[in-house]
């Protein structure tokens, strides 16, 4: 298992190491990530929503909806926590 | 070649991560090492996100000069310039993924430790073995 | 970017990470996590990430420590691997 997990972790590197090729350079104020939306939310986000830190207001007040699934997933996570942790009674043993 | 190496070698290390996160979750027995290697895996991704917003030359995503509440009738007369800051929403989504992460990090270990107080052991082999 | 301090931050990444699964033991293992992700917090904020290290060094240095800890107690700190 070790050698196979081996090979298979340095055949998947190679494939991403070949993927980065094409890559925008480090630091590239032109790239493709931080040329479509971001731009907007930099210009806009003093006048609609007052904030001066962009990414507290893009996080609550751009994307709400997208903090309100956040806490969804952490109510989920906590109550399958208690739901494995609970030890029930002698009875319901199976 | 040496500038190609100095504008790329972040992403292989990485990617070095990410196999490191990669070998443990595939080859280690023990269940905590299991869930430490997909710590280091997630890890590994989110930094690979955060990194595609870096700009050189540019500042954190905190507005200089900013007026506060009520700037809206006065934003007009300021010019803000999209590459003087850096990039905020990789770094929004990935504030999202590292609460995530650890949601996922509890729910793991709550089942390793059921996993234990049935069969008494963390080793992926001896609990393959009890269950037969 | 300062290229001395990124190379180094790094490097003491990568050791974090190959340490926390070649030690022997579990709960030295979780404390090397802990080191790791406060190496991972000093990256985001040296490239700009200011939020994402604060939730970093409070959420998953913290709170995800805790959890290992409480978990390692509560179970075993032998391993074979």
């Amino acid at each position: 298992m070790k050698v196979l997990g081996f090979i298979v972790t340095v055949l998947t590197g190679a494939l991403l190491i070949y993927g980065t090729l094409d890559m925008p350079n480090y630091g590239d104020p032109d790239s493709p990530a931080s040329s479509h939306v971001s731009p907007r939310y930099i210009t806009d986000t003093e006048i609609d929503t007052a904030t001066p830190n962009i990414v507290t207001s893009v996080l609550a007040d751009y994307r709400g909806y997208d903090t309100l699934g956040e806490t969804t997933v952490i109510f989920t996570a906590g109550m399958s926590c208690i739901l494995i942790l609970r030890r029930r009674k002698k009875s319901y043993k199976v | 070649m040496l500038e190609f190496i100095i504008s790329k070698y972040n992403f292989w290390i990485y990617i070095i991560l990410m196999m490191i996160g990669f070998y443990a979750m595939i080859a280690k027995t023990n269940l905590v090492k299991k869930i430490i290697g997909m710590n280091i895996f997630q890890t590994a991704i989110i930094l690979f996100f955060v990194s595609t917003a870096y700009k050189s030359d540019a500042t954190l995503p905190i507005l200089l000069n900013s007026q506060g509440h009520g700037a809206g009738h006065h934003a007009a007369e300021q010019v803000i310039e999209v590459s003087q800051y850096i990039n905020p929403l990789p770094h929004v989504l990935m504030l999202t993924a590292i609460v995530v992460m650890v949601a996922t990090l509890g729910v793991a270990l709550a089942i390793v430790i059921r996993v234990y107080r049935d069969y008494g052991t963390l080793n992926e082999d001896e609990i393959i073995k009890a269950i037969k | 970017m300062i290229l001395p301090f990124d190379i180094i931050l790094q490097l003491f990444v990568i050791i974090c990470a190959v340490a926390a699964i070649t030690v022997k033991d579990l709960m030295s293992a979780v404390i090397i996590l802990g080191a790791y992700s406060f190496f991972m917090c000093l990256m985001w904020a040296q490239m700009g990430a200011v939020d994402v290290a604060f939730t970093e060094a409070s959420v998953s240095a913290g709170i995800g420590t805790i959890l290992c800890i409480a978990a390692v107690m509560k179970t075993t700190r032998r391993t074979k691997d």
